[in-house]
């Protein structure tokens, strides 16, 4: 067991004034077998009431209105966590055995399977252990190749990617090989924005492996939304009106 | 019966021209996307009604309500427990490969225990007088208004048909629909949301909506604060709205839970309808219980839910996906038709008899590569029905669209849309494909 404080920071800025503005934050953690939350405060700019739910993976979900107009959106959340990874998650669903939108495997990638597929013996663990190893002997971590949008096909064929891209492609080869995996998103002591990492089934509980590290997840990672690929785990999705507007997005976090 | 059958087509076949005026005067109409363009067209009535006798009407009207059933206990069970699965009965894959099982939905009850609020169940009657079901639409069926309407105006063409029959009133369908929303109802006021004009069924959503007294909205007048759905006045206010009767699809819904490009949506939308703070008609996720390959199952599902066997049959059916049946398929290919699953609206439909030997061929690999993805049945030889083409009545194949209501109790509509083919060599009769539509009578006694 791990005590670490966390914060996170997101500022969205618009170069014009928006009104009716909805939008759904998955950024307060879940409380889990492996995580529990001490502290936790959410934040958000400008004052806005908003309204708690649980969605279908497990995720909190922070809805709000914003109907006048504003040019910008900041939220922060700040808080305290005890981690344990030796305590087992079984919150199974059968969804993540079946590929998704993100994951669904092209050429390149079926035809990687089937040339590691072969080194793949054993349990679970083993399996996943097998595929993030051959997975990083042929993938480059490099920023700016790949964006939000791009499926792990297109990373693969590329070579490169972040951390979600990585996952993707590791959570595509898992489920070819018969084996769930959900994606994760959160914080890790790594770096300062936010990671992703992933969790494959072993049969009766859920596993971390972070293929962009290729490491096994420990206590110093805290899950804040969990789903099928990036699409259930985007930290804010916002739907808004105003003359066309860019946006600006800065992000921060610590994990101490 | 006979006797009374040719009474009335002369004398409805005396109006036709008048009804179809009318019709055409009221903007009966019915739109299709055609290589990117819409096109509005006049979705032609034949004046010859399909009569159903009561003795009939009453035993294909247990059997939907027992179909009905079935298919609300199993969305249930899909997004909750799933002990049709674990039990064996329906193979994971089934469930979790079909594009309409939405995972978005999981652990969500809608009020009541009902997904299904208004279902088009599609049948057809075979020449020796037996009906199948042809499938069961579940998301968001259309076609109530157009029985309705031709009603309507075949009543101010030829009152005296109805004076001299005993025929079931079906305007009954406005109190119908209007009691299965209020049981919907989380709180507020009863709302269409429709996509606007140029959607295919455009004229419906504005018949209905007027029918039942609610109003009729597109989505940029609805927004989600506080976990509630509002409707935003003409004066600035807020109404909020506690039933909606939606006619959009589930992946257009909600923009922050579904498709993010969607621009017919409401953010939030599935926020409020998880907490319980709107109902959502027909419910989000129903896709996975009228998949074509789920078809297969329903009257398993009949037994295993209800403890009661199915009342009325499945047309014959084949499941590639199984070893058995594969072989059959493949064997008999030529007599079959066969279904894509993910197609819907009569694309995707393949009769055997029409494919080449080189098609039949290739259609066999296809099969064997992508067994999941069809599904075969025998060809059944319904029952033709008369229409009148160019003054002369001929005699071409239709089907029914049966509508079942749920609301505290499941209800059949003592009417229902009966579609045919003008083409005497399809068994096609969906209105996306240039089909035509009949009035259907239920007789009372």
């Amino acid at each position: 067991m791990k005590r670490v404080d966390l914060y996170f920071s997101t500022k969205l800025t618009f170069d014009d004034y928006v009104h009716n503005h909805s939008f759904a934050l998955r950024v307060i953690p879940p409380e889990t077998e492996c995580q529990n939350l001490l502290s936790c405060s959410l934040n958000i700019q400008p004052y806005v009431r908003t309204d708690q739910t649980i969605d279908a993976f497990g995720n909190n979900v922070t809805a709000g209105y914003l109907s006048g107009e504003h040019r910008f959106l900041d939220f922060e959340i700040k808080g305290t966590a005890e981690v344990d990874q030796t305590k087992f998650r079984t919150d199974y669903m059968p969804c993540y055995l079946y590929q998704s939108q993100y994951t669904k495997p092209g050429v390149s990638l079926n035809a990687f399977y089937s040339e590691v597929k072969g080194k793949c013996a054993g349990s679970p663990s083993e399996r996943a252990e097998a595929l993030c190893n051959a997975l990083s002997d042929v993938m480059c971590y490099e920023k700016g190749a790949t964006d939000i949008t791009t499926t792990a096909e297109q990373a693969f064929v590329l070579k490169k990617g972040v951390c979600q891209d990585f996952s993707h492609i590791l959570i595509s080869l898992l489920r070819m090989d018969g084996i769930a995996a959900r994606y994760i998103a959160g914080l890790a002591f790594c770096d300062g924005e936010t990671h992703s990492w992933v969790e494959f089934w072993t049969g009766d509980h859920w596993e971390g492996i972070d293929p962009a590290n290729n490491c096994p997840v420990n206590n110093d990672y805290i899950v804040i939304s969990q789903g099928r690929d990036f699409r259930d785990c985007a930290i804010d999705r916002g739907v808004m009106f105003g003359k066309y507007t860019r946006q600006l997005q800065l992000v921060r976090s610590i994990l101490t | 019966m006979v006797q009374f059958q040719e009474r009335q087509f002369m004398q409805a076949v005396g109006n036709a021209g008048e009804i179809n005026e009318l019709l055409r005067r009221y903007g009966v109409k019915f739109g299709i996307y055609k290589n990117g363009v819409f096109h509005e067209q006049f979705f032609p009535f034949d004046p010859i009604p399909r009569v159903i006798s009561a003795v009939d009407f009453a035993s294909i009207e247990k059997g939907l309500v027992q179909r009905v059933n079935a298919l609300n206990e199993f969305l249930f069970d899909i997004y909750h427990e799933k002990h049709i699965v674990h039990d064996g009965v329906i193979p994971e894959d089934f469930i979790y490969i079909s594009k309409g099982y939405l995972a978005e939905c999981e652990g969500i009850t809608p009020k009541n225990k009902i997904y299904s609020h208004i279902s088009g169940i599609d049948l057809v009657q075979a020449k020796d007088g037996e009906w199948y079901i042809l499938e069961d639409n579940l998301r968001i069926p259309s076609g109530a208004s157009y029985p309705l309407i031709a009603r309507e105006l075949t009543r101010i063409a030829a009152p005296q048909a109805f004076k001299e029959n005993k025929i079931v009133d079906n305007r009954g369908y406005a109190e119908l629909l209007k009691e299965t929303m209020e049981y919907a109802n989380c709180g507020g006021i009863r709302a269409i949301l429709t996509p606007g004009r140029y959607n295919a069924a455009y004229f419906e959503h504005s018949y209905l909506a007027e029918l039942t007294g609610s109003v009729l909205v597109q989505n940029d007048e609805l927004f989600v604060e506080d976990n509630i759905l509002y409707h935003r006045t003409y004066s600035g206010g807020k109404t909020r709205i506690g039933v909606l009767y939606r006619r959009i699809s589930d992946e257009y819904l909600d923009p922050l839970t579904f498709l993010p490009e969607s621009l017919i949506g409401i953010p939030n939308l599935m926020e409020a309808y998880r907490s319980g703070n709107v109902g959502i008609v027909n419910a989000p996720g129903n896709g996975v219980a009228d998949d074509k390959g789920i078809y297969y199952f329903v009257p398993k599902m009949i037994k295993y839910y209800l403890g009661e066997e199915p009342i009325l049959k499945n047309a014959p059916t084949y499941l590639p996906f199984y070893e058995e049946d594969r072989q059959y398929v493949m064997d008999k290919l030529e007599k079959l038709v066969i279904k894509d699953v993910s197609e819907a609206g009569g694309y995707g439909v393949v009769f055997g008899s029409d494919l080449t030997k080189d098609k039949l061929e290739g259609f066999r690999k296809t099969i064997a590569a992508e067994p999941r993805r069809f599904i075969a049945q025998e060809v059944i030889d319904f029952l033709d029905l008369p229409i009148v083409d160019n003054g002369e009545t001929v005699m071409r194949k239709a089907d029914l669209r049966a509508f079942v209501l749920s609301g505290e109790k499941t209800k059949v509509w003592a009417s229902g849309l009966t579609r045919f083919s003008r083409n005497p060599d399809s068994f096609v009769v969906n209105s996306s494909q240039g089909g035509g539509f009949k009035d259907t009578w239920v007789l009372s006694r």
